[in-house]
């Protein structure tokens, strides 16, 4: 599992992906870490079949004990299907997700693990002095789904929004947008079914300052790849499959 | 998946659908009882031999349905323990993978509490199965005993038939379908058995 810090400061990001001891037929992801002092945060931590490589990971930057937060953006398999196993091996975690799935995502087991439901408003996750925003992004592309937004360090966590497929050893950020929309194109119009949910979310994260948008799947963008990303996805028509 | 924890997961399932077929047996001896009755009635002084039997025959019947029943209930919990057992060895399996492919990380070792713990849930689970097995085995004992016991009022019912004069036929009817009900509940619960004791000590 490749290790990759993209923000130092009072607290880290580190991004986890590239795994190169996960089963060819299942897709790849990327799974993203917020350290803070005391407290470990898992955004959309994977799924069942990749909980070893990513605890292993992990532990080489925080100890079981302070994995203390779960964040899935919405209830798909490679998001979450590992809930059963964190939740087997976590004392004191909570899993924020979303609170249209909650019924859902409890058919992977989640009984030590305290669930906690996100409105559809979306909401806040507080690491102790660090505050992480839940920014709504439903219908992109599940009904209930949302990003992570994190002001202080100017990450956008965009699940599946940015998402592309790329060779396992692809490097991590885009470093030529013209050459990459190709990868993404096709995914984000059959994948994404609202234009109209496009649009209002893209107002929304217009109006923050992001230096990373942070994808679930492929490469992540940086600086002026940023907007170059969101006029990009603004032209898009999508749900091209009715 | 192993090939032990399918076979164990059909093991379980099948308990239900065998035990099915002989609650509806169970359910026609029964019939079988209350039929008898109102023709040993019918038949007065005749087939006075076979009225204690039918009312015997329908203790009988009812006893195995409550038993079935009883079985039923164990057979779920069971199967959710089976389900338990698996979700616990995956986890143990996982974390012990975990722990091996976390090799020097700075944190490797705190892996080890949860690998414990994750073991010993699992041996208390299959503590647990072996427990639950030897229970339920006990109680298909008990089910086979009833049909043998059948079997016997069905030899007897017989006996008592040939006193009946015109009514023999009707009650020779009677004892057949005990006997055969019985049979087939003593097969059933049969393969029922088969199939969880090689968990009992396994």
């Amino acid at each position: 599992m490749k290790m990759t810090k993209i923000y130092e400061g009072s607290h880290q990001w580190i991004m986890f992906g590239r795994d190169e001891s996960k089963p060819a037929n299942i897709i790849d992801t990327n799974q993203y870490v917020v350290r803070t002092a005391d407290r470990c945060l898992l955004l959309d931590p994977g799924g069942a079949e990749l909980f070893a490589p990513m605890m292993a990971a992990v532990l080489h930057h925080a100890p079981v004990d302070q994995i203390t937060d779960l964040f899935a953006s919405h209830q798909d398999p490679d998001v979450i299907s590992s809930l059963g196993l964190w939740d087997q091996a976590l004392t004191n975690a909570k899993l924020h997700a979303p609170a249209i799935w909650e019924g859902f995502l409890r058919h992977y087991s989640c009984e030590s693990i305290e669930y906690v439901p996100i409105p559809d408003n979306g909401g806040t996750i507080k690491l102790g002095s660090v505050e992480l925003q839940i920014i709504p992004a439903h219908y992109l592309h599940s009904p209930g789904n949302f990003h992570v937004y994190d002001p202080q360090a100017k990450i956008l966590m965009t699940g599946d929004i940015g998402a592309a497929f790329e060779a396992p050893d692809a490097p991590v950020f885009v470093d030529n947008f013209t050459a990459h929309v190709e990868k993404m194109r096709h995914w984000h119009q059959r994948m994404m079914p609202s234009n109209q949910a496009k649009r209002v979310w893209i107002e929304r994260v217009r109006n923050l300052d992001i230096d990373i948008l942070a994808p679930q799947h492929g490469r992540m963008f940086k600086g002026d790849d940023v907007k170059r990303f969101l006029d990009w996805f603004d032209a898009l028509q999508v749900g091209i499959a009715v | 998946m192993t090939n032990q924890t399918k076979s164990q997961f059909v093991a379980v399932a099948s308990i239900t659908s065998e035990l099915s077929a002989v609650m509806v047996v169970a359910k026609e001896i029964s019939l079988a009882a209350a039929n008898a009755k109102a023709i040993a009635f019918r038949a007065g002084d005749k087939a006075k031999g076979f009225q204690p039997i039918t009312d015997f025959i329908n203790e009988l019947a009812k006893e195995t349905i409550e038993l079935v029943t009883d079985i039923n209930i164990h057979a779920l919990v069971l199967y959710r323990l089976t389900v338990n057992e698996f979700q616990k060895t995956t986890a143990y399996n996982k974390f012990e993978l975990a722990a091996k492919m976390a090799g020097d990380a700075v944190y490797a070792n705190t892996m080890q509490e949860p690998l414990d713990n994750a073991r010993l849930s699992m041996q208390d689970c299959q503590r647990q199965f072996k427990r639950d097995v030897s229970q339920l085995l006990g109680q298909l004992e008990a089910v086979m005993h009833h049909a043998r016991a059948a079997r016997v009022i069905a030899a007897n019912s017989r006996i008592e038939a040939s006193q009946a004069g015109e009514y023999l036929q009707s009650l020779q009817a009677v004892a057949e379908s005990v006997d055969k009900a019985a049979h087939t509940i003593h097969d059933n619960v049969q393969r029922c058995r088969i199939a969880l004791s090689i968990y009992r000590n396994n």
